[in-house]
């Protein structure tokens, strides 16, 4: 082959790429971050929701999510350009803390200036100080090792608190109003959620679960979990581990047994297969996408799934 | 794009380890050492979870000595040649893979380490940098003195070893080589792409080069263009920059290979 002709074909085999590129880019350019005064960034649903009820009717702030893990728990998601882009520009980035968020100290490092409201914080002070019909012990005993603590409405109330003074103190001018909106949008929490004929099902009851998220579900409706496998799609389940949930299922006749369906769906057969047990399959709150109501709306339906 | 800190330290990144990646990818296809590399990605595991037993607070470090100890062991029962060394690397791959998945998922916590799998070049700290720049002079120096070296060995080992080229020593510090660079790298690149980057532009390279010079400078010319095209589309289409990079570079191969198939 002729040099020249080699020579010619790189730079001609460049330019075509670089035109497709430069069409991919175009093609998927899509809606850009509206200015705001205020861009408050959130890692995950649960928080995303909690801080659009605090920031309710308050001008000049801008909520966004960052880019949801479609599959997969949280802890290990990597983050986006899409999502680095955001956290330049942000002024606060609100997570749901306790571990749950496994990138937080990349973003630490790499804007040192971020402000980062960690809901977690005073979630389990909130829910000790407030009236909610649940175990404490065991709430506490979860808190130390499990960072789904969205899932159990007593720390979620606690965290829209948290939210809210953090957002008070980094914009004064509209401090009452975050403090109004979480007030309100935790009464209308307490008020909404309606547990009362799946915590008769399970009060006082044996259960086993299949995501770590539901041993608050558990604890809030007054169950016991006696065994527990927490499972995603890269969580590999031993025969030995697999047997010794049947076992602790059948000699503490648990009945109903919590999971996810994309990553519980087959061990679930198996135990409705092994087992007397039914598996009842709830949601996470994690992927999708959700509005303002959605944790009333979500919890209730995971309650009416177990009451049935 | 270069207003954001992260992409500025991405994109000196891709510029240090895409030549790197370039040139050591040319020698590694000459010496048809593609399986060899990969099962080193793979190994990546393995160093990690020796680093969690051994309580080493720094995986990286536990990653290349476990690599550089892999590396060597597979040399040395390479050249026993009991056995064809595609079965040889698979064996030692397949077993380093297990031992890493085995140790880190006990307990359910294989998630804490799934990320090594698809790599983050965009969370890379100036620290990090500065440690690729050291690998990249490194590699540099040992190319200038060793490349000849290396050529001979991988056209016609016993003619290399009748002109006193010691060969062995020259196959034990190239896999060395390659075990550094792929552990300094697989954290930004991910352990399912480290290969094809390593693989792909010298592939390329090598359908359309009629000498060793220009099979090198293609090579370090496509893995360049491969990772600025990549992490440039990735920046503004919101996907991964590894998968991109790696999509890139492979439609520079098929381009080439249909080119270099109609000349041949």
């Amino acid at each position: 082959m002729k040099k020249n002709n080699k020579f010619g074909f790189v730079i001609g085999m460049f330019v075509v790429i670089t035109i497709l590129a430069l069409a991919l880019i175009y093609i998927s350019q899509g809606a850009k971050t509206r200015d705001a005064d205020l861009l408050i960034m959130t890692s995950t649903n649960p928080v995303h929701i909690a801080t659009l009820n605090v920031t309710k009717d308050v001008d000049g702030i801008t909520v966004e999510n960052l880019s949801q893990p479609t599959t997969g728990c949280l802890h290990d998601y990597t983050l986006t350009t899409e999502d680095m882009k955001k956290l330049s520009k942000a002024d606060a980035l609100v997570v749901s803390g306790h571990g749950m968020e496994g990138y937080l100290q990349d973003v630490i490092d790499s804007y040192p200036e971020l402000t980062i409201i960690d809901a977690s914080e005073s979630a389990m002070d909130y829910a000790l100080g407030s009236f909610a019909d649940v175990d404490f012990d065991s709430l506490q005993a979860a808190f130390e090792e499990n960072s789904h603590i969205w899932m159990s409405p007593a720390l979620y109330d606690g965290q829209v608190d948290t939210i809210a003074q953090a957002l008070a103190k980094l914009d004064g001018d509209n401090a009452d109003k975050y403090l109004d909106n979480a007030a309100n949008y935790i009464v209308s929490m307490q008020t909404g959620l309606d547990s009362l004929a799946a915590y008769e099902k399970l009060n006082g009851k044996n259960v086993a679960i299949l995501h770590a998220a539901f041993e608050y579900t558990a604890i809030d409706l007054g169950a016991n979990v006696v065994a527990d496998m927490d499972l995603d799609e890269e969580r590999m389940v031993s025969a030995g581990e697999v047997s010794e949930f049947i076992d602790s299922i059948q000699d503490n006749d648990v009945q109903i047994v919590l999971a996810e369906y994309d990553y519980g769906h087959d061990m679930g057969e198996l135990i409705e297969e092994q087992t007397d047990a039914k598996v009842v399959y709830l949601e996470t709150l994690v992927h999708g996408s959700y509005d303002m109501d959605s944790y009333v709306e979500v919890l209730n339906k995971n309650y009416s799934l177990i009451a049935q | 794009m270069f207003s954001y800190e992260f992409m500025r330290r991405a994109m000196i990144a891709i510029l240090i380890i895409s030549p790197l990646f370039g040139m050591v990818g040319t020698m590694i296809v000459q010496k048809k050492m593609a399986y060899f590399s990969d099962a080193l990605g793979h190994s990546a595991l393995t160093g990690i979870a020796v680093g969690v037993i051994c309580g080493i607070g720094n995986t990286t470090i536990s990653m290349m000595i476990f690599a550089v100890c892999f590396a060597l062991l597979l040399n040395y029962i390479s050249r026993k040649g009991l056995s064809s060394s595609d079965t040889l690397i698979s064996v030692f791959a397949s077993c380093a893979t297990a031992l890493g998945l085995a140790i880190l998922s006990r307990g359910g916590n294989f998630s804490n380490y799934s990320a090594l799998l698809v790599g983050d070049v965009l969370s890379i700290s100036w620290v990090e940098i500065f440690e690729l720049i050291g690998l990249f002079f490194l590699i540099l120096v040992f190319w200038w003195i060793s490349i000849n070296r290396l050529t001979a060995i991988s056209i016609h080992p016993t003619l290399a070893k009748s002109r006193s080229i010691s060969v062995r020593v020259m196959e034990d510090a190239f896999a060395v080589l390659v075990a550094l660079l792929v552990m300094l790298s697989v954290r930004w690149v991910g352990i399912l792409l480290i290969n094809a980057l390593l693989i792909l532009p010298a592939a390329s390279s090598r359908n359309i080069s009629t000498n060793f010079r220009e099979y090198t400078y293609f090579s370090m010319i496509f893995s360049l263009f491969s990772g600025v095209v990549g992490l440039t589309v990735s920046y503004f289409t919101d996907m991964a920059t590894g998968p991109m990079i790696v999509i890139v570079a492979s439609v520079i191969y098929f381009a080439t290979y249909i080119y270099g198939k109609d000349r041949a």
